[in-house]
């Protein structure tokens, strides 16, 4: 969620729309929610994923040399190709990503609302 | 973000290497079956590990 406007932070839909778990019931029916985008959810992890290792390799490349040698350069330019080379197959790549850390997120709450729900019911059989 | 920027510029690598090696955090692992029969023995629940991080 992206809020400019510090003074009043959005509070995502997913925050208002599913609350507290009080029945088997509706543990299930949150389940299949999660369930419904958990496999969008991973092959946008992934992608993401596969992406930020490849830039971290790079990363460290570009830091193996000094500024000015020729390796820097090369190094340089093969972020510049390889940026290129990302936005010509992924062009929605930015889009994708923010899709992504959103369906992260609202999994974390759905799951995170059974887990409560089934530690409280683990605690009442004790 | 980095669109427009001249080629082979240090800044403008530096500006996609920022973007792009930001920390992306393990992916969320999948819910378990509800257990419909009776709790094994020592029904001690993990606590879910898992935290937002997308938070700036």
């Amino acid at each position: 969620v992206i809020s400019t406007d510090l003074s009043s932070p959005v509070v995502p839909d997913y925050i208002v729309k599913y609350t507290a778990v009080v029945s088997m019931d509706q543990r299930q029916r949150y389940k299949d929610y999660f369930n419904a985008e958990y496999d969008e959810y991973r092959v946008l992890h992934a992608r993401v994923e596969s992406i930020t290792r490849r830039f971290t390799q790079l990363e460290a490349r570009c830091r193996r040399f000094s500024p000015g040698t020729e390796e820097y350069q090369e190094a340089h330019k093969e972020v510049l190709q390889e940026y290129k080379k990302m936005k010509q197959n992924n062009p929605n790549y930015h889009e994708e990503k923010q899709r992504c850390e959103y369906l992260h997120n609202k999994l974390a709450h759905i799951k995170r609302l059974i887990a409560d729900f089934d530690q409280r019911r683990a605690q009442s059989w004790l | 973000p980095v669109e427009g920027s001249m080629p082979g510029d240090v800044s403008c690598v530096d500006e996609i290497l920022k973007e792009m090696t930001q920390s992306w955090p393990p992916p969320l692992t999948a819910i378990h079956t509800p257990c419909k029969t009776e709790p094994s023995k020592f029904p001690f629940p993990t606590k879910d590990a898992q935290h937002s991080s997308f938070n700036n």
